[in-house]
């Protein structure tokens, strides 16, 4: 009690506040935008994070988090153009409804309706789910950990959307990338090429905002040349969903949470595959069935409800096994761990309060989502109509800006530039971002619980696969890996 | 010409190896045995480069077996398209001479025009009032509440 006493204490902040409210609003306007991500608002915004003092700048992340996934149904329903992978399926039935029908205020507030509930059921999950497995991971020790780091790695082959050898390729760059510097276990200074920059390692901010957020904004650019953007002038009234509505999507709104928190939990999957699982599922069991297509309000909420659901869920490995589910849950694992909080289950014993600032800075923020959602909807219409001539400049002024203000140093800008660079012909080569920045992140958890348990046995590698819970973890790893081999193989059959 | 996804991936394949390898030999030069204090702290990275090389070894291999299929695949790097984000790259190289040249407003100012520019808007009023209203922002956020000192001119400092 006393550590939600203290939790709620961080939060009520003013200041820390009004971050998590910052948040969401530049997280749903970041969202609602066409051609800008998830991971793109989380990486430009990254830097901006550390100004404030303790959990704020991590709720402030949060808020983006929950935001940019709901913000991206909007342009969804309105354009026909998702905002984010995840809204992908909101626009089989919402822009349907929105022309169709001519319910564009309706799709709205259904959407709305079912994101926030979504987000907020997977909180409660998280809440009530997250402290029993860190118990469990309690008794993990080193051996478990470097499995369980492994095993982490291995969720690249799902975050490969290309080529699975690149997406490993990708992984073992940026696990080399996290040995520069000072050796933790010996203190040997490795591959720093005689520069001071590098003796604290690779710097992980400007590689972050460099290959999510520059990279992206060079891809919009080709982009630009070959998409011709439409614009939306509806008249958006009715907001509020009728009982009727209510009535009619409650139970696929239940489903959809259900199966959006699970797939939320499992890593390497993410708001897309939620979305399109939880839209099929609605279809299935519904007396409407046959209306889905056509603008049936089950179809919007089972999606809407179904992606944001995997925000909460998402964060059950984070915070117990230190595990990132996709590139947006290891930017926040990296955000968390820049605030000196090291994911894992010690942190529910070391830094109880700022778990629960976490899970109840989840919750506000679905909350404050739908607040907006529903009072701001107006405001977020028009941001969708925002030219990309004049935002991508903004963009690239506030990824130098962002990168330099970290560390007031201009190398970060020359490393963030340079990372971009390369970004934009590894996308087009098929190469994953997210591979590399997991790679990057679990390094330093791999090296040393592997040197680690080495040391406890002695040199003898027995230990890795005579511990029933290091082997589990190792095997589903192996699994993981060839889970695109396997599931060819299985579809043969 | 790298127009497709075989040849992209021959050429990403023999960097790959040539990486492995580099890495490889830059691990070399510590120790990598085994003592009390576990392995020595060239063993990770070592092993790291031998997988980065065998993974592009994999990628060739997979490349060599399934060349026709991947040769359909086009990867666009000589395009309009292409080569106006190449004038991007150019351009920011360009801001990061002229942000210690000139300092961080002035070149920050003629990027975003030269970014419009490049996008074919040329509207002036639009394009100066997006720059002034972005350099009054990042000037309000990060100059005065964030105290954040930008790069100011070799000239003046």
């Amino acid at each position: 009690m006393a550590d939600i006493i203290s939790a709620l204490n961080m939060i009520m902040v003013p200041v820390n506040l009004l971050g998590l409210v910052m948040g969401v609003l530049v997280g749903i306007a970041f969202g609602c935008m066409p051609g800008l991500s998830v991971n793109m608002g989380l990486a430009l915004l990254f830097p901006l994070a550390f100004t404030f003092h303790g959990i704020g700048g991590i709720l402030m992340l949060l808020g983006i988090y929950c935001g940019a996934i709901y913000g991206g149904s909007i342009s969804a329903i309105l354009l026909k153009t998702p905002g984010t992978p995840a809204s992908v399926a909101t626009t089989l039935d919402g822009y349907p409804m929105a022309t169709k029908l001519r319910q564009p205020g309706r799709a709205l507030g259904l959407s709305t309706m079912a994101s926030t509930f979504g987000g907020v059921f997977s909180t409660i999950c998280l809440i009530l789910l997250a402290p029993q497995l860190a118990k469990v991971a309690l008794q993990f020790s080193k051996p478990e950990y470097f499995a369980l780091a492994i095993f982490g790695l291995s969720i690249i082959t799902s975050v490969s959307s290309g080529s699975v050898v690149k997406g490993i390729m990708g992984g073992l760059i940026g696990l080399f990338l996290a040995t520069v510097g000072i050796d933790a276990m010996t203190g040997t200074i490795r591959f720093t090429l005689d520069t001071t920059y590098l003796l604290g390692g690779v710097s992980f901010i400007p590689i972050l905002i460099g290959v999510f957020a520059f990279a992206q904004v060079l891809g919009s650019i080709e982009e630009y040349y070959h998409n011709e953007r439409s614009e939306q002038h509806m008249v958006i009234d009715r907001l509020l969903p009728s009982l009727a509505d209510v009535k009619r999507v409650f139970t696929t709104l239940l489903r959809s949470s259900f199966i959006g928190t699970f797939i939320g939990c499992v890593p390497g999957t993410g708001g897309d595959i939620a979305s399109f699982v939880s839209y099929d599922q609605a279809k299935r069991w519904s007396k409407h069935g046959s209306n889905f297509g056509n603008g049936e309000p089950e179809g919007i909420c089972a999606s809407e409800a179904g992606n944001n659901a995997v925000s909460g869920g998402a964060f059950i490995p984070v915070l117990t096994l230190g595990i990132p589910g996709d590139g947006a849950t290891a930017i926040m694992m990296g955000a968390l761990m820049v605030q000196g909080l090291q994911p894992g289950p010690l942190l529910f014993v070391e830094k109880a309060p700022d778990v629960y600032a976490i899970f109840i800075g989840l919750l506000l923020a679905n909350l404050i989502m739908g607040i907006m959602g529903f009072s701001l909807i107006r405001l977020f219409t028009k941001v969708v109509n925002v030219p990309v001539h004049i935002l991508l400049p903004i963009i690239v002024m506030m990824t130098f800006v962002g990168t330099y203000s970290y560390n007031n140093s201009l190398n970060d800008v020359y490393l963030m530039v340079a990372s971009g660079f390369l970004g934009y012909f590894l996308n087009k080569l098929g190469f994953s971002m997210s591979a590399i920045i997991i790679g990057i992140i679990l390094g330093g958890m791999a090296e040393q619980n592997f040197v680690g348990s080495l040391i406890m046995s002695d040199g003898n590698f027995n230990i890795f696969y005579t511990r029933p819970l290091c082997l589990f973890f190792l095997v589903a790893a192996v699994l993981s890996l060839l889970s695109p081999v396997l599931g060819k193989l299985f579809k043969k059959a | 010409m790298m127009n497709n996804m075989t040849i992209c991936n021959y050429i990403v394949g023999v960097v790959g190896m040539v990486l492995g390898a580099l890495i490889m030999s830059a691990a070399a030069a510590f120790p990598m045995q085994f003592t009390e204090n576990g392995p020595g702290p060239g063993f990770w990275p070592f092993s790291l480069g031998c997988a980065l090389a065998v993974a592009a070894l994999v990628l060739l291999a997979f490349t060599f077996m399934k060349r026709a299929d991947l040769a359909q695949q086009k990867v666009n790097l000589t395009t309009t398209a292409n080569k106006r984000v190449y004038i991007m790259m150019g351009l920011v190289v360009l801001f990061c001479v002229f942000i210690n040249l000139l300092g961080f407003y002035p070149a920050a100012a003629l990027l975003i025009i030269a970014t419009m520019k490049l996008m074919d808007y040329h509207d002036k009023k639009g394009i100066i009032l997006t720059t002034v209203l972005t350099l009054a922002f990042i000037y309000l956020v990060f100059g005065v509440l964030l105290h954040t000192k930008m790069p100011q001119s070799i000239f003046l400092s």
